[in-house]
């Protein structure tokens, strides 16, 4: 029985159970592995920066010392956000990254009509959403790269923009 | 006209045309390649036998090439979940099998849960110490997302007023 | 353990056991480790199959299937050889298959490959003449046709020394044979290779 819980708790993609942790660690819950990195000392996470090239962990130390440096509404919006990101299974989490990727691919001038597509039809309810998407004008407006972009993102980045 | 060595040394040739020589040996085969136009003529050659092989580049990778082997993963692991079930069991004594059936049952379960995620699901520490690397991959994520963060929202709106 | 490998075997041959501890972490059911094992050797994978088998597509979707046996492989997968020798031993046994399967007697597919699946490859510089472009499509279609004229464990050999720049040691670990073997593979085919291309690459 422990194990089909165990295994149920691990297919489900919750973390390991927070009670493990002592309690002055239960006290700040953080899952976002940034906010966890910056709560290692100093030694640990050289020492962990150490097992990497040492271009890429200069490269990890700047770009994590522009992240701290952002203003704080900024970085509770990126925490929230990835935090929801976080909680997709993994292979939908895949499917997000690589989209995201290739929309970062697009040539300038498709980007702000790409993302304003992804907006509007985020927010629809799933019926008008999947009629929009399936319309005439739509498939004209859209490559077919760009519409797979789109159809993926909608489909399975979470939170309803704002 | 042959050199004599030349059939010994084509190794120690062809690291000297890679430059891949210490100074030393380096230096005792350029005064052997002063002396001997066979071997000259053969580091020669193979230095432009390189130079030819450079101008062979490789196409770019299809933006889609990592989505599609993800889609390959999960296709496999939903395969390996039907040939699981349909392995037959053996007969056995009732009072042995219900208790058996039951445990294996919640098995089955936990296995089809845990093979919807099976290998992609990222492991959660055991610790605090969060790797280098899982931070890079974060940091990597938060870009990701950023370009559909509010900010970016409010830019594609102000963009549509322009 | 890290700090005495890296003492005792530098810092290349640390880095090539952290592909090692990437593979192990993905035994132990993690995800994210084999993205990184993905991003980092997907391009010289696809590359090194492109010239091996000469065609785009192919060489994508046999790329595909090595990270595929990569990944099925996760549980029984131990750290005996460089992650490198036992990613590229696969995608090598797998193009040579697919030579072997007859496809070699379909005869070279064109570079500009109108695959909808690829862009069709241009030279970046958009100042190139005419001209100039004929004389490269030349000069490269020399250069594919000699090293597929190869036999083929010489290309793969001559593949894995000049692109994937693999030493000896790593290549007769690849192919199975000795280093000596490798290194005779390696002469034989760049004394062939000489005599047909030495002339382009003269300056």
């Amino acid at each position: 029985m422990a194990l089909a819980a165990a295994a149920l708790s691990a297919a489900a993609g919750e973390p390991t159970a927070a009670s493990d942790k002592p309690a002055a660690q239960q006290a700040r819950p953080a899952r976002n592995p940034i906010d966890r990195w910056n709560q290692m000392s100093p030694e640990e996470r050289e020492r962990e920066l150490s097992k990497l090239p040492p271009e890429r962990a200069r490269q990890i130390r700047e770009r994590i010392r522009r992240y701290n440096q952002l203003p704080a509404q900024e970085k509770q919006e990126l925490r929230e956000g990835y935090q929801k990101f976080a909680q997709l299974p993994a292979d939908k989490q895949e499917i997000v990254r690589q989209s995201m990727r290739e929309f970062r691919q697009l040539p300038m001038e498709r980007r702000p009509l790409v993302r304003r597509a992804i907006g509007q039809l985020r927010a629809m309810p799933e019926g008008p959403r999947g009629a929009r998407m399936n319309s005439e004008e739509f498939r004209s407006q859209f490559s077919p790269q760009e519409r797979q972009i789109i159809r993926d993102i909608t489909e399975y980045l979470p939170g309803q923009p704002k | 006209m042959n050199c004599p060595m030349q059939h010994r040394n084509s190794e120690t040739l062809m690291a000297y045309a890679a430059g891949e020589l210490d100074r030393e040996t380096g230096a005792a085969i350029e005064r052997h390649l002063s002396a001997c136009p066979a071997c000259r003529s053969k580091v020669a050659g193979q230095v432009a036998l390189w130079n030819a092989l450079d101008i062979w580049e490789a196409p770019p990778v299809s933006p889609d090439f990592d989505r599609r082997l993800y889609r390959r993963i999960r296709e496999q692991v939903r395969l390996s979940w039907w040939e699981r079930l349909a392995r037959p069991f053996r007969p056995m004594p009732l009072r042995q099998a219900l208790p058996l059936g039951a445990t294996a049952c919640l098995l089955v379960i936990a296995s089809f849960l845990i093979q919807q995620t099976d290998g992609l699901a990222p492991v959660q520490p055991r610790s605090e110490v969060v790797r280098a690397d899982q931070v890079e991959r974060t940091l990597d994520d938060l870009e990701l997302l950023r370009q559909f963060g509010p900010a970016n929202q409010a830019e594609t709106s102000r963009a549509d007023t322009m | 353990m890290e700090s005495r490998v890296k003492t005792e075997m530098g810092v290349a041959a640390a880095a090539l056991d952290y592909d090692a501890e990437l593979m192990l972490r993905v035994k132990d059911g993690d995800g994210v480790s084999f993205g990184l094992l993905l991003e980092k050797h997907r391009v010289s994978v696809i590359h090194f199959l492109y010239r091996l088998v000469q065609e785009a597509a192919v060489a994508e979707e046999l790329a595909q299937e090595v990270f595929l046996r990569v990944y099925r492989s996760r549980n029984s997968y131990e750290p005996t050889a460089k992650f490198t020798t036992w990613l590229f031993r696969i995608a090598t046994h797998l193009g040579l298959n697919w030579l072997r399967d007859g496809k070699r007697d379909r005869g070279l597919e064109r570079l500009d490959d109108t695959s909808p699946d690829l862009p069709v490859r241009q030279i970046c510089d958009r100042r190139v003449s005419v001209e100039q472009r004929l004389v490269y499509d030349v000069k490269l279609e020399e250069v594919r046709q000699a090293v597929a004229a190869l036999p083929e464990k010489q290309r793969a050999a001559v593949l894995m020394h000049k692109y994937e720049e693999m030493e000896y040691a790593q290549i007769a670990k690849v192919l199975g044979c000795s280093e000596s073997a490798v290194k005779s593979l390696l002469f034989r085919a760049y004394e062939t290779l000489r005599a047909r291309l030495a002339h382009m690459g003269r300056t």
